[in-house]
């Protein structure tokens, strides 16, 4: 008698693919897959529900891939603080000046209430000091500078009062 | 066992990622068959082997979002069939009783079957239900990698290339494991011919 060599081995075993399940087995079995998945639905907690969700939105938002881009995230780092530190910076400076000029904003107090006749006219006087405060700081100017000649200011050094 | 067109499978995958779930219906219908073979092979047990393929196509249809088409969906459904099947036998460890002979009746009938064992002379000399039984039982007797290489090799016809790709192990592997596997088939049944009642 011969021994079993591999292809009397390979020929046993690839007759096996004939074997089958039970008769309509594949036929039910596409509904049972259905039922399955509605069960399994129904006995998830709601958190796990939230979480799939969330999976799958972040997968079709592809969140993966832009995280693997470390140089992309920390530009958008640095961006951030940039703008941030621009918006702290820019209040600070004001009020710095505004604190800088109490003789003028006393002054611009008291020019107010001399003259406040109506509401409107005394808005107008608050107006007008902040206007001329805003171009001295801009130009360093402490008062009105004297004109010699030709209107061109030769000295803001403020007049002298005896 | 042929390939499926893959630029068909493309298209149910596109369906089915944005939301078309009669899409997935139709890729199950299609590949329920093929993987009921391998892994009802790997695991010798009907009702192991439905609860399975119920739980990779319910991991299948979870992860599809994800699937990216780095490999055809063919290999990719295999391997989460694979991978599943292997996990589920290394937890149901040696408390397992054979029991795949029961669904094997019908085959004695097959046409391809009767032209084998009339043309092969050890198979025509041995009882055939009895070496069909001692075949599935040295199916049973190989370690579960083994067995996984020799299923989808002779018996769902893969070429080795796909079985590397499926198992994610070199080709030499994959030839290396199923040498193994046949020397070790050859070895229990040539026994089985020489002492047919033992």
């Amino acid at each position: 008698m011969d021994e079993f060599n591999d292809n009397e081995i390979a020929k046993l075993l690839r007759l096996k693919r004939y074997e089958q399940p039970p008769p309509g087995y594949f036929e039910n079995f596409l509904h049972e897959f259905h039922r399955r998945q509605r069960d399994e639905l129904l006995r998830q907690p709601l958190w796990r529900i939230c979480l799939d969700r969330a999976q799958d939105l972040m997968l079709r938002l592809n969140v993966r891939s832009l995280a693997s881009y470390p140089a992309a995230a920390a530009a958008v780092l640095v961006c951030a603080a940039v703008i941030s530190l621009k918006i702290y910076q820019q209040p600070e400076t004001t009020q710095v000046a505004l604190q800088s000029s109490p003789a003028l904003s006393t002054s611009t107090h008291t020019e107010g209430e001399w003259t406040l006749a109506s509401p409107v006219a005394g808005r107008i006087f608050r107006m007008q000091p902040l206007r001329r405060f805003d171009a001295s700081t801009q130009t360093h100017r402490a008062t009105t500078p004297r004109y010699v000649l030709d209107t061109v200011p030769v000295s803001y050094e403020p007049t002298f009062r005896f | 066992m042929d390939q499926p067109r893959t630029d068909e499978d493309q298209e149910l995958v596109a369906r089915t990622q944005s939301g078309d779930a009669s899409a997935f219906d139709q890729l199950v219908i299609k590949y329920t068959p093929r993987l009921y073979g391998l892994v009802y092979n790997m695991t010798a047990n009907h009702e192991d082997t439905n609860d399975l393929l119920q739980d990779i196509f319910s991991k299948a249809y979870k992860a599809i979002r994800g699937f990216r088409g780095k490999s055809t969906f063919y290999t990719w459904i295999h391997s989460i069939a694979v991978n599943m099947t292997l996990n589920f036998l290394k937890k149901r460890g040696r408390r397992f009783q054979l029991s795949l002979d029961d669904v094997d009746a019908s085959i004695q009938n097959d046409k391809e079957f009767l032209e084998a064992t009339a043309t092969s002379s050890p198979v025509r000399e041995a009882d055939l239900s009895e070496l069909q039984r001692r075949l599935n039982e040295a199916m049973m007797k190989l370690s579960d990698d083994h067995r996984a290489v020799v299923t989808m090799f002779h018996i769902q016809g893969m070429p080795h290339a796909e079985i590397s790709k499926i198992l994610r192990v070199s080709e030499g592997t994959v030839r290396s494991r199923l040498f193994y596997a046949n020397r070790q088939l050859q070895n229990y049944l040539d026994e089985f011919r020489k002492n047919p009642v033992s």
